[in-house]
């Protein structure tokens, strides 16, 4: 491992070599397997932007998440945050530093307790922080919390069981933007809500982001959605990273990045496709691939492709790709 | 005549009214799809088809179901058997609810065929590698001989496919397929049943949320909202000249291809409690162009210049 280059300015979080192993298994005459949730990624989060990763389940993209909130330790690997490594910091440090770096959940039902009142949820992040408030300063947060995220003053006596769950999220939401962060982990908002309320979620990020000057990591499985909120879009494979396309405009030249956005349904009947059917499964997570993740599967995988793992090239602009021959 | 026609059916359970006056029909060699948000009553309209609405509580208080000339509402459980899983096949969005984890998938796909068209042990499994292959399995031999846990999610999908293609059977209802499975997977699986329902003169209900699916794989789509159908149109007309503006908001809910940053809204509000709905027509609170008429007086179902929808102010 090199030296980790100096966060740019621009850049509020660095990730380097970035690799977490989770093992199970074992017993008697049985060795423990390994499994490499995330392998060695490195990837920058620009300050003010959306940057999106998406990938399919066991990807890797919400180990990644948790990752750069040091919520999982990393294996090996950096994670710098605003210039300080993450994995450096003492537990009282990284409180302090907590204040600034939130997270929203797929399930916003399971990120409240259920038996708390809307108040309280919103309250608890400053108690977590040992933070005093009078009761004027607490209604005032609540007040100011409750309006910025759309939910009626009504709701705040309410229980997490009375409300929907687009309601709920924006309870998330509010929760997390509490401690008044500067970096937003966004981990499946709307994954599990219906389309017209994920499009009401989506627009108030947006806004929030606007407003707020916000940075957010946003992971989704949602191809659509991802290229129409992301600024830069990061494909993920069993763990690594295939392409880092610099806009939603862009065209991918990684072939799984390709067959994956290919498979998008437009919601348009005058734009049907033809799939090109993708051989084969996911590897298991289990097994160690010298190669290039994807080289079983790829329409034009090569014996260097088997053999040796490409490393994430620059193409320009920062399109970058890990691929032994792009597509044009 | 159409293979299936539902003509204006309402469900209760208990004291609620979950279904009013769901209308379709559907032909062989078609793909209907059914589409709403949650609680919009899909899977209900699913169930009342399958005749299986009892095995729930619910009763079907009016209308028709007619599959090939004959009226299924009051048939006999006995009679039901015999169409379901022989002319009538269900595919559920949990592959695991339709297999038995401690059975070997070839059993349980031979089964069918034993079943329903009498076939010797040995044609059943001729028949049941056939059709692993023909949903472009690999290996069928050893798959027959696996358990369900050895397959992904979207292998076990392909498994249910094939048990539901098992006795040949003249209408599919497939309730969200694809929904539990990644986008490559679902892309797959849905041209495989496109190709399946072209192939075989299949009829097919299609029930999902998905748009971008019913934009890619139905010929006619019944919109849902509420446990009252919207509107009814062919795939073409309901994505360009939707007659419902909630059909038009919908559409609008999903991001497109290019589409100007910060212009994505959302519907305003949230689909109403079944407890709660409003009088008049059910989208009226979350409507932009509502009146007064609207809020007192339910929309008939009524036919426009292409399709049929239930507002008081789409062109007739």
């Amino acid at each position: 491992m090199g030296i980790a280059p100096a966060t740019k300015d621009d850049d509020l979080v660095t990730i380097t070599g970035l690799t977490r192993e989770f093992s199970s298994g074992g017993g008697f005459l049985r060795p423990r397997r390994t499994m490499r949730a995330v392998n060695d990624v490195s990837l920058d989060v620009p300050r003010g932007k959306v940057t999106g990763v998406v990938g399919e389940s066991g990807c890797g993209k919400s180990t990644l998440a948790r990752l750069v909130l040091r919520l999982l330790e990393a294996t090996t690997g950096t994670v710098e945050f605003d210039g300080k490594d993450l994995a450096a910091q003492s537990q009282g440090e990284m409180r302090k530093l907590r204040r600034q770096m939130q997270m929203v959940f797929q399930d916003p039902y399971s990120a409240i307790d259920p038996r708390y009142t809307i108040r309280r949820a919103l309250l608890e992040p400053f108690q977590v922080q040992g933070e005093a408030q009078t009761a004027a300063e607490a209604k005032a947060t609540v007040d100011e919390l409750i309006s910025m995220v759309g939910l009626s003053p009504r709701m705040m006596e309410s229980f997490p069981h009375q409300l929907s769950g687009g309601q709920k999220q924006r309870v998330g939401i509010a929760r997390a933007l509490a401690l008044r962060p500067t970096f937003l982990v966004l981990d499946e908002p709307t994954a599990s809500l219906d389309v017209s309320i994920q499009a009401q979620i989506i627009d108030l990020l947006e806004s929030l982001k606007e407003e707020l000057g916000l940075t957010y990591l946003f992971i989704s499985h949602d191809l659509s959605l991802v290229r129409y909120f992301c600024d830069r879009v990061v494909v993920m494979y069993l763990g690594r990273v295939m392409e880092i396309l610099p806009g939603a405009e862009a065209r991918p030249r990684h072939h799984y990045a390709h067959a994956l956005l290919d498979s998008n349904f437009e919601p348009d009947p005058a734009r049907r496709k033809v799939v090109t059917m993708l051989g084969g499964e996911i590897p298991s997570p289990f097994a160690t691939i010298p190669g290039c993740a994807f080289a079983a599967r790829c329409p034009a995988a090569s014996e260097l492709c088997k053999r040796e793992r490409p490393p994430l090239a620059d193409l320009g602009n920062g399109h970058m790709i890990a691929c032994h021959h792009p597509m044009d | 005549m159409a293979l299936l026609s539902v003509q204006s059916i309402s469900v209760s359970i208990g004291q609620l009214n979950p279904l009013e006056g769901v209308t379709f029909d559907i032909d062989k060699r078609e793909i209907l799809g059914l589409v709403g948000e949650s609680g919009s009553g899909k899977s209900l309209t699913a169930m009342c088809v399958m005749g299986l609405l009892p095995r729930i509580g619910g009763t079907i208080t009016n209308g028709s179901i007619i599959f090939d000339g004959r009226e299924l509402i009051g048939l006999p459980e006995i009679e039901l058997r015999r169409l379901r899983g022989k002319r009538i096949a269900l595919i559920s969005q949990n592959p695991m609810t339709s297999l038995d984890p401690i059975i070997p998938i070839g059993a349980q796909i031979d089964q069918v065929s034993t079943l329903h068209l009498g076939l010797s042990p040995e044609a059943a499994k001729a028949r049941s590698l056939d059709l692993i292959a023909q949903l472009r399995i690999p290996e069928p031999a050893a798959i027959h001989r696996a358990y369900p846990h050895q397959l992904s999610g979207g292998m076990k999908q392909r498994i249910v496919i094939a048990m539901a293609l098992a006795a040949d059977p003249d209408l599919i209802v497939a309730d969200e397929p694809t929904t539990a499975l990644d986008v490559t997977i679902q892309a797959q699986i849905i041209q495989i049943m496109v190709e399946l329902v072209r192939d075989r003169s299949l009829a097919l209900m299609l029930i999902t949320h998905d748009m971008g699916v019913v934009a890619q794989a139905c010929d006619r789509v019944v919109v849902l909202y509420a446990g009252r159908v919207a509107e009814m149109n062919t795939v073409g007309e309901v994505f360009a000249n939707p007659k419902h503006p909630y059909t038009r908001e919908l559409i609008r809910c999903i991001p497109r291809l290019g589409q100007e940053p910060g212009s994505l809204k959302g519907i305003p509000g949230a689909v109403p409690s079944i407890v709660d709905y409003p009088d008049g027509c059910r989208f009226n609170p979350r409507c932009s162009e509502a009146q007064e008429i609207c809020r007192g007086q339910v929309p008939a179902l009524e036919r426009k210049s292409s399709g049929i929808a239930a507002c008081h102010f789409s062109e007739v």
